[in-house]
């Protein structure tokens, strides 16, 4: 392999990559703001600029390929005033929001300006402000912060596909905005937030909630659609603020689309299920776990009944399923469902060009390869119907005078109508392997504990089975 | 191992000693300088830096505090708990913020933490309570300090 010296070390590299991605496998650091792994270099920030010998001017190490032999520094002292003045330029209309800024604590220019930047500032004059301009549901903007990095016009032209950010003015004049002024209208919204380097655009959702040192990080995957986009829950106190994606070049690379992103909102929603609830009229009643349980025995008391199983459940909980379901229920017709029309993975199809797919459950690939079948309409004669989910397969209208009993995660907004509830868990509340489209195994890891009552599926279905026996009940 | 303290043949006879001790006791207390002080009616002065209770500075009727959590932050006992909002006239106020005060351990860490000099520690020093107190918003709002 071909070698370069940075920083008087010895480094290997792949013909062809620039700079920064090298020296940051050698473990250097070099600063920058308009770079992004997954974006096109513009090279005009200047940020990243270093000494190379035999060259006589510096050069943007996100633009340049490494080559054989080539001496690098980063650390001069010619490269260090050049990152001052460039700190101290792009500093010179940057507001001194940090306090009320949702960014600080993870803000690109934030961290440099501590580590390479100079402490003082000579500019003395009125600092440019613009008029806020509303972006839609997902993004707030707040252009005085903004330090020209045009990352977000890359992202919009390059992944998301729609050229709906544009830079107007020239020069300190700069606007960056959308056309028209227009809300934005890319489905992958979210992640404008994520590549802005500063506290230019930041979510709505996100906004003023927590600031960003207090959250635990738990690296999981989406279970949005049947791609299965790797991601970040960030939760402080058993709550979760946000999500954020995780990069893996061959599932979702660095992006993550918003459905995805703000998927996670019914694991906290006020209205969740969280006791064992019977149906009394019109409203549910919360009980205790043996009540429940007695009850929707009951319910099933020589009824013919068929089983559901949610394609947002992990692979362990449906051979749990596998297991459990024949010995209680006999031979009772069992079946997937998830998104409606999308009965297997043959009617699972790209549902747009970036990242989205049909399936609007994890993982429906999985519960395939374990054999279960694809539910279209209940067989003839079903008088009762168990209904076990975890939270975002959709749940099937059924016809009047059929009793159901749901396992799972239900909200009373859905008011599904059922007998009686048995609240489980959500993804976030759980661990689990989930299968996506092309076949990958990947891991849901729990980042919270389950709400209220709310128990893992393994321990409601032996809470089932003791029940039985004690009472004497014939399963 | 034991010491026997030896004793003179006066302190042996034991009221010479007392009228000794009673000489002493009666020469502070008539005309030795007191060092008590008749509390309520009296006050001792406190050091202008003196830690005491709380309160949040503001200036033209609006609490400085942005919300931007730096005192909960650098808080060793974790007793303010705020949480942020917006309105109209300010992108970002505590909607709530609240001292434990019984957690508090007055470092005046929050004090110099905070960025927007809204956290103060006053000189009040009598914070003497019958129930478990939580200062809230509007209680800290009140300017009761003179730093």
């Amino acid at each position: 392999m071909a070698k370069c010296t940075i920083d008087g070390r010895e480094v290997e590299f792949v013909a062809g990559t620039n700079l920064i991605e090298v020296a940051a496998k050698a473990g250097i650091e070099i600063p920058y703001f308009c770079y992004h792994p997954g974006l096109s270099i513009v090279a005009q920030c200047r940020m990243c600029a270093v000494e190379i010998e035999k060259m006589p001017k510096l050069q943007t190490a996100c633009s340049t390929p490494a080559t054989e032999g080539m001496v690098v520094k980063t650390r001069s002292d010619r490269v260090r005033q050049n990152q001052k003045s460039v700190m101290e330029f792009l500093l010179i209309n940057h507001p001194l929001d940090c306090p009320i800024c949702d960014k600080s604590g993870e803000c690109d220019l934030q961290d440099q300006s501590f580590k390479y930047g100079d402490p003082y500032m000579r500019y003395t004059e009125e600092r440019r402000t613009y008029l806020d301009l509303d972006m839609g549901p997902v993004i707030k903007k707040n252009m005085n912060r903004c330090i020209h990095c045009t990352r977000c016009i890359r992202f919009g032209t390059e992944v998301a596909g729609i050229h709906e950010m544009v830079a107007v003015q020239r020069g300190s004049n700069t606007e960056i905005t959308t056309v028209d002024g227009r809300p934005l209208e890319t489905d992958y919204a979210g992640n404008y937030s994520d590549v802005c380097p500063t506290g230019s655009l930041t979510l709505k959702d996100f906004r003023f909630r927590k600031r960003a040192w207090f959250l635990k990080k738990t690296p999981t995957v989406c279970e949005g659609c049947s791609r299965g986009c790797n991601m970040e829950i960030h939760q402080d106190a058993n709550v979760i603020y946000r999500c954020l994606p995780r990069t893996n070049m061959e599932v979702n690379k660095y992006w993550l689309c918003d459905e995805g992103r703000f998927n996670y909102h019914y694991v906290n929603q006020e209205d969740r299920i969280v006791l064992p609830t019977l149906q009394a009229g019109e409203s549910y009643q919360p009980t205790d776990w043996n009540q429940a349980i007695d009850q929707a025995k009951a319910v099933f008391n020589g009824k013919k009944l068929a089983i559901l199983v949610g394609t947002d459940l992990t692979n362990e909980e449906a051979i749990q399923l596998q297991t459990f379901l024949p010995k209680q229920f006999g031979n009772a017709p069992v079946f997937h469902f998830g998104t409606p029309g999308i009965a297997s993975t043959q009617d699972d199809a790209p549902a747009d060009q970036i990242l989205k797919r049909k399936s609007r459950t994890s993982n429906l690939n999985g519960f395939e390869k374990l054999g279960f079948k694809g539910f279209e309409s209940l067989p003839a004669g079903i008088e009762a119907v168990l209904v076990i989910r975890g939270g975002r397969a959709e749940i099937p209208k059924f016809a009047a005078g059929v009793k159901v009993v749901g396992l799972g995660v239900f909200h009373t907004a859905e008011n599904p109508g059922f007998e009686v509830v048995l609240p489980g868990t959500s993804f976030a509340e759980k661990d689990g392997t989930i299968v996506n489209f092309e076949g990958r195994e990947q891991k849901l890891k729990r980042s919270i504990n389950p709400r209220g009552q709310c128990k893992q599926l393994p321990e409601i279905l032996m809470m089932w089975m003791n029940r039985g026996m004690s009472a004497g009940v014939a399963s | 191992m034991l010491v026997k303290a030896k004793t003179s043949g006066t302190q042996k006879f034991y009221l010479v000693e007392i009228i000794k001790g009673l000489y002493i006791t009666m020469r502070a207390m008539l005309f030795g300088k007191t060092v008590t002080i008749q509390y309520p009616e009296e006050r001792r002065d406190y050091s202008d830096r003196y830690r005491g209770m709380h309160y949040i500075k503001a200036t033209n009727g609006v609490e400085n505090c942005t919300a931007c959590m730096l005192c909960p932050t650098v808080c060793p006992a974790e007793c303010i708990h705020i949480e942020a909002g917006e309105r109209p006239d300010k992108e970002k106020y505590p909607v709530k913020f609240e001292i434990d005060v019984l957690r508090c351990c007055f470092c005046g860490m929050c004090e110099e933490a905070c960025p927007k000099d809204a956290i103060k520690l006053s000189t009040i020093y009598e914070m003497s309570q019958t129930h478990r107190e939580v200062f809230e918003k509007d209680y800290l709002l009140e300017q009761r300090g003179n730093k």
